[in-house]
């Protein structure tokens, strides 16, 4: 499978230099490429599997299943919502394996607060970490979408082709996944306060 | 539903930046005129801003060496298992063609009939049979020799 991502490396058209470099089986691209998305892709599946180890390994075999697959990458496909979906993908399969937190799980229904503006009186607290944690008590497919979004600055049509979902489904699990998270930041601040 | 409570159900998405052109101008118009809107559109962007700016962790030192060294290490495998299947194959045509010669030079010197116990081996049937029978044990033998071999490297 890796030679035959060297048979053709002229179907990656526009692509950077270094991925056609990685088509003809460069290992040099292959190292400036990973260098290029560790950070973002190593973060984005610790967000989801919240476990270094486990981010780790899901790390290094999204790169081995790349080379294997390079070969029928679409030029035409944005490579970096590839990449992210061939991670997500094993993701998944990591939570069917080890169904303690799977991915897809059931999302919760969204609480209505009638509980003031949160933020404003969090001025006090450590905000960002504190966010962080709230955001961890998310379910999986809600940590994804708001990483997505705000930590990778993706477009909802980016997001929908890493998840394999439609745009709407996009949206409403963005839009619950901000509200679960501001719900979750008002009950830390109830119990502060109490 | 009214527009207010329709366009609240746009607020979190409008602070997002995902909304489509048409439902941030009417987001827009509600919140100039809806003080309870305007104040949640305020607090969603205080979210969107904190999101943007959450702890960032780094992937850990040598990972990218790490996994760099795993696809090459995955890309020998592969290339192994290529080399292990065409120097199967070319056994596999290689035994085919001694049984077959050999079973043309047989015949041609026995004058087609070489008869064991009362069987005749030059029969095209009783030969493949036999040659094959042998083939196998012959690979069975190899298997298990190499099995050998490779558990004692890996113990090394």
């Amino acid at each position: 499978m890796i030679l035959a991502a060297a048979m053709n490396p002229d179907a990656l058209g526009g692509a950077p230099e270094a991925m056609v470099r990685l088509r003809r089986g460069d290992p040099d691209a292959l190292g400036s490429i990973i260098s290029q998305y560790q950070h973002r892709l190593y973060r984005y599946l610790l967000r989801l599997t919240k476990n270094p180890a486990t981010a780790d390994d899901l790390f290094q075999q999204t790169w081995v299943r790349v080379m294997e697959k390079i070969g029928r990458f679409d030029a035409a496909r944005n490579f970096e919502s590839w990449l992210f979906s061939i991670a997500r993908n094993l993701a998944m399969d990591h939570f069917r394996a080890h169904p303690i937190e799977p991915l897809d799980a059931r999302e919760p229904a969204i609480k209505t607060s009638s509980a003031g503006d949160a933020l404003d009186q969090l001025l006090d607290f450590e905000r960002s970490a504190m966010l962080a944690e709230c955001m961890s008590s998310l379910p999986a497919i809600h940590r994804e979408v708001i990483t997505l979004r705000f930590e990778e600055g993706m477009k909802l049509e980016e997001i929908a082709d890493v998840a394999g979902v439609p745009l709407s489904t996009v949206k409403s699990r963005l839009h619950r996944a901000l509200e679960g998270l501001r719900t979750s930041m008002e009950e830390r601040v109830a119990g502060r306060r109490i | 539903m009214s527009e207010h409570e329709s366009v609240r159900g746009l607020l979190a998405l409008a602070a997002a930046g995902v909304l489509d052109p048409d439902e941030q101008v009417r987001v827009d118009r509600h919140v100039r005129d809806c003080e309870e809107c305007r104040r949640k559109v305020e607090t969603w962007q205080a979210y969107a801003r904190e999101l943007h700016h959450l702890p960032q962790p780094q992937a850990p030192a040598r990972l990218m060496e790490r996994t760099r060294d795993r696809v090459l290490q995955e890309r020998g495998g592969i290339t192994e298992h290529r080399w292990e299947d065409l120097i199967l194959a070319a056994l596999a045509l290689f035994a085919w063609t001694v049984t077959l010669s050999g079973w043309l030079v047989l015949r041609i010197f026995t004058g087609g009939a070489l008869l064991i116990m009362g069987t005749n081996f030059l029969r095209l049937a009783t030969w493949s049979l036999v040659s094959t029978g042998l083939m196998w044990i012959s690979a069975a033998a190899a298997a298990l020799v190499l099995g050998r071999k490779r558990r004692q490297w890996r113990r090394i």
